[in-house]
């Protein structure tokens, strides 16, 4: 099958890149068709303030220092200053990644909805939670999402799983002599994610302000909300990191699945930037040090490709905007691992929560780092989990498997959830055997809720966030296990859950009211009735014989 | 409650039978009213809305004093009667314009005033020279009515109302946003960067340092490249645009320049230095009459901030992104700082004064100063006397309204740092203004206290609908066995026979 990739890049116009001494941006974009004709875009843009450090906590009680930006955005830098934001991740994607079809993405926070994460550095003890707050509010407000509902009930703080991607500053005690002032502040982790969030053109728009171009030049004037929100996965994502030699790097990427064959309603896998985006370029960003357009090229197949590109580098097409250099290229290959998280049971009540891995390995096994933040409302056994190990091919010997079922777990770290306030933390360090498929299972019991609890829409069902599997062994093109080192990890996002609580009928607490007050009422009536009520005797006519009779008075 | 007696006996009189006993049914009837008796506090307690009393006597006593403000002129002359003419020369100027001289009370003497307050009195010194130092003025005394209006125009310096709505509102803390945007850098000539920390320290930092006492700032700039605007200007004959007066009241297009801040509620005076686009360049400013041009090439947004039209030299050589340096920004940025002076209410000397002959244009005098600094206490003073008296009447008003222990305690913190403004009118000018500004800060965040919301909006047909099917199931029976009871105990006294008979019927 011909696979015509078309590429109209409509003016080019080259200029000498400005140079800034203190600010660079780098913008690219990556397009790579997935195996099943679908096409993945990838946005990045890439801002890094050179030599500037994150907020020393212990100055957050005095006047910060003046903040001048040029690339970097100031609406964002003031947030960051404001609440010493060290490291922080936030996410908001529409759609569930489908590892298996679509391979790992080139930008791993997946998570349905919205996921946040942040290293905050943290002077007093009781300021982390007051400062975590308030980035979740301010982040609301810059981005028009309904982060601020990432309350308390949402934030974990799962320090294996979500290590900082880059290094975090350590702040120096300034007298030297007490020990205990230098203890004094630390780096806190919060993480929370909100699987309801719907991503929209209201948080795009203010994603593209942060950008020094907008859509209005550059690479991210491809950026048509009409065309991505149409997409049959988006997402995007707001990276800040501390890097110790270089300086603060903001990352603001844009991810999104497109369908070629329902965009142009042809049956031909081809398509150009025009289709994909409702747009070309038609003028560079003026003040972007590289922009370049990535393409990779199908591998084995036939293709066209126009306009040819200048230079073609381990079967990827590089377009330069401007002078750039070579990154990495990922190709689409089989994963080595499966997921697949369920809520099983029918009832209202209980039920279990099932999670099925899978390594495809033939000979390697694999190290899984497992996390679920699990809302107070659905309360986990732990001591009801049950694990199942079987082979995906049965003619093959099961030995190593009996081995590894012994030691499937390494670590687990369980936080229990405390009922209307905070979720269940459970990280677990699993090793799946080779080429096996491994069951868990946990008894859940569903928690009633006050009646304020329920949400407007409570008939719909609650979102349970999904949960995320670390991977701390990485697999090479040819299927053999490589070691990484912690900061390149892969994570995996399961598919959110919708649970099903039990839900009221709303007119209930009048009913309530109403029907206790009759109870007490009868009971009211009829003791004090037999307490005050006098008795007298009636003597009726002849039949004295007969005895006494009540008579009310 | 059938007695199952033996046929043969007689049956017992109910009336006899311990609890048919008259006196034990009464008491348990009045056992009952006294339960609820006792019961009715505590659910006054636990079902009403914490409402703490207010000082209110204390705030309607505090709006009945008003600021007053020493201003102590030394006139340095041998002529003993200049002082009393002068003194009455203020006077009269006072009566006339009594809302300017408002608050402040003006006295001349001729001796010199020794110790502590005499570093915050004036000092006129005879002086061919008119010139101002310090606290000091030097002036020819020998014109008196001449002197006379120089003090006014410099004790109370000219209050037009439109200079006064220009002026920002009060605030300990602004926030200063700096602002470079490019119309379209794409089309070309972008300026890409700006020497800004310079800039400021040569042209602002002064400023800063003066006004130190007054407000505390916070600066932070940003460069955008794309900045476009919401209409299309006026284009000129001879190829430049220009801005007619209706298009700068809508200049700023907020929705596509981020200006806004999300992490502080300070308030923030915006500083703007538009670079028009290639097409556009140069873009000018009409007048009001629509045809001539200004020559200025910057704009004030009352209360908002300041705009600078920045046309890029057309002669400049390369289409490529330039910086600018300081010197590129000295012209922008001096019109900055006169901007920032009138958006911070600094008033401007009489034209015939002089500065001392080492001040630059960025001085602020001490007679300057020390004028802002009365006029700032004394709105300071006003605005929190409102606040709090509005406080007061709104809660009186709503009767569900809450009142915490967080508003007691910042009302009654206003109103003391109102009370210690008052003493320190004649010893500090500074705390005096520092008082009447936490007093100010105080009581608006009283007014703004979200605690006061709470239960605003419960209507009471909610608790009737609550109460009713329980009460008044519960008390019916009550009532009219008491009644009834009542009844009985009133027929009992009419027959004077007694409880025998009235046993035996």
């Amino acid at each position: 099958m011909e696979r015509r990739l078309l590429l109209f890049l409509s003016c080019f116009c080259v200029f000498t890149s400005a140079s800034f001494l203190n600010e660079q941006f780098d913008e690219k974009l990556a397009i790579r068709p997935l195996p099943d004709g679908r096409v993945a875009a990838t946005f990045v843009f890439t801002t890094i303030l050179k030599d500037v450090h994150p907020r020393d906590p212990r100055t957050l009680q005095f006047n910060d220092e003046s903040q001048h930006y040029t690339l970097f955005p100031l609406s964002l830098g003031q947030i960051l200053r404001e609440y010493a934001v060290s490291e922080m991740h936030l996410t908001l994607n529409a759609g569930n990644w489908n590892y298996d079809r679509w391979g790992y993405p080139d930008e791993p926070g997946v998570a349905n909805g919205a996921e946040l994460w942040a290293w905050m550095g943290v002077n007093q003890k009781s300021m982390e939670d007051e400062q975590w707050r308030g980035l979740r509010n301010a982040l609301a407000g810059l981005f028009c999402a309904t982060l601020g509902s990432l309350d308390d009930q949402r934030t974990t703080s799962p320090i294996l799983s979500f290590q900082p991607h880059d290094s975090l500053p350590s702040f120096p005690s300034q007298n030297q002599s007490t020990s205990a002032s230098s203890s004094s502040s630390f780096h806190a982790l919060r993480h929370a994610s909100l699987p309801s969030e719907h991503v929209c053109t209201e948080n795009l728009t203010p994603f593209l302000k942060l950008l020094p171009c907008k859509s209005r030049s550059g690479l991210a004037s491809l950026l048509n909300p009409h065309k991505l929100f149409d997409a049959d996965w988006h997402g995007m994502g707001v990276h800040v990191s501390w890097i110790s030699d270089e300086g603060v790097k903001l990352r603001l990427t844009f991810q999104t699945i497109m369908d070629p064959l329902r965009i142009t309603q042809s049956n031909k896998r081809s398509w150009s930037l025009e289709n994909l985006f409702g747009k070309g370029i038609s003028q560079r960003c003026p003040v972007a040090h590289t922009s370049q357009i990535v393409v990779s090229l199908p591998r084995g197949d036939m293709y066209a490709i126009r306009p040819e590109p200048p230079r073609i580098h381990e079967g990827a097409a590089i377009y330069d905007l401007n002078q750039a250099s070579i990154n990495n290229l990922r190709q689409t290959s089989p994963l080595p691992l499966s997921i697949d998280r369920t809520l099983k049971g029918t009832n209202q009540a209980n039920g279990y929560l099932s999670l099925v891995l899978t390594n495809r390995l033939p000979n390697d096994s694999l190290k899984i780092l497992y996390l679920e933040a699990m809302p107070w409302y659905l309360q986990l056994y732990l001591h009801t989990l049950q694990s199942e190990v079987s082979p995906i091919d049965t003619s093959l010997s099961s030995d190593t498997q009996k081995e590894a079922k012994n030691d499937l777990f390494k670590l687990i770290n369980y936080i229990p959830s405390i009922q209307h306030s905070r979720p269940t933390m459970l990280q677990a360090l699993l090793t799946l055997p080779p080429n096996c498929t491994v069951t868990f299972k946990m008894h859940v019991v569903k928690s009633f809720l006050r009646y304020t609890e329920y949400p407007p829409d409570a008939q719909r069902g609650w979102d349970l966030p999904p949960g995320v599997l670390t991977l701390l062994d990485d697999v090479d093109g040819k299927g053999n296990k490589i070691e990484i080192g912690a900061k390149t990890n892969r994570i995996f996002y399961t598919r959110p859950l919708l649970v099903d609580l039990a839900t009221p009928d709303f007119s209930m607490p009048y009913n309530v009211i109403i029907f206790t007050c009759s109870v007490i009422a009868f009971l009211f009536g009829s003791v004090f009735n037999l307490l005050t009520r006098p008795f007298v005797v009636v003597r009726v006519g002849k039949e004295k014989k007969e005895g006494d009779k009540e008579k009310q008075e | 409650m059938l007695d199952a007696h033996n046929v043969n006996q007689p049956p017992i009189d109910p009336a006899t039978v311990f609890h048919q006993n008259t006196y034990l049914r009464r008491s348990i009837i009045a056992s009952y009213w006294l339960v609820i008796l006792l019961a009715v506090p505590l659910w006054w307690r636990t079902t009403s809305i914490e409402r703490l009393s207010l000082p209110t006597s204390r705030v309607a006593s505090q709006s009945e004093s008003y600021l007053r403000l020493p201003v102590r002129l030394h006139l340095d002359t041998p002529n003993a009667g200049a002082a009393s003419a002068l003194q009455s020369l203020l006077d009269e100027s006072a009566r006339r314009d009594p809302d300017r001289w408002n608050g402040l009370d003006v006295l001349v003497s001729s001796t010199k005033i020794n110790g502590n307050s005499g570093d915050s009195s004036y000092t006129i010194i005879n002086s061919p020279t008119i010139l101002i130092d310090g606290r000091k003025l030097y002036y020819p005394s020998n014109d008196l009515n001449a002197l006379a209006d120089v003090l006014t125009s410099l004790i109370v310096p000219g209050s037009h109302s439109y200079s006064i709505q220009r002026v920002a509102q009060y605030s300990p803390r602004y926030r200063l946003a700096f602002s470079l945007l490019n119309q379209d850098a794409a089309a070309g000539r972008p300026i890409v960067d700006w020497d800004i920390t310079s800039a400021i320290d040569h042209h602002l930092s002064p400023i800063f340092t003066y006004l130190s006492t007054l407000h505390n700032f916070t600066i932070e700039s940003q460069v955008q490249f794309h900045a476009p605007l919401a209409f299309e200007p006026r284009q000129l004959p001879d190829g430049s645009s220009a801005l007619t007066h209706e298009q700068l009241t809508i200049f700023i297009n907020s929705a596509e320049w981020s200006l806004s801040s999300s992490a502080s509620n300070d308030p923030v005076l915006h500083f703007v230095l538009f670079v028009p686009s290639i097409r556009h360049s140069p873009l000018r400013i009409l007048n009001a009459d629509g045809t001539t041009l200004s020559p200025s090439n910057a704009f004030l947004l009352p209360q908002w901030g300041t705009i600078h039209l920045h046309n890029p030299p057309s002669n400049s050589p390369s289409a490529g992104p330039t910086l600018l340096t300081l010197t590129d920004l000295s012209q922008p940025f001096n019109s900055f700082a006169m901007q920032l002076l009138t958006l911070l209410g600094v008033p401007s000397l009489p034209p015939t004064i002089s500065r001392s002959p080492h001040a630059t244009v960025t001085t602020i005098t001490q007679w300057q100063l020390d004028a802002l600094m009365r006029r700032r206490a004394l709105e300071n003073s006003e605005r929190a006397k409102d606040t709090l008296g509005s406080i007061i009447k709104l809660v009186d008003k709503i009767q569900n309204m809450p009142v915490g222990k967080e508003v007691r305690n910042d009302v009654v913190d206003a109103l003391s740092e109102l009370d210690q403004m008052h003493t320190t009118t004649h010893t500090s000018l500074t705390h005096t203004l520092e008082h009447s500004a936490h007093a100010l800060t105080l009581s608006s965040r009283a007014f703004f206290n979200p605690t006061m919301l709470a239960l605003l909006y419960f209507p009471a047909e909610h608790t009737y609908a609550v109460y009713t099917p329980l009460f008044a199931s519960a008390l019916i029976p009550l009532v009219v066995t008491t009644v009834r009871e009542f009844k009985a105990w009133r027929k009992q006294r009419k027959q004077r026979g007694g409880v025998q008979e009235a046993k035996q019927q």
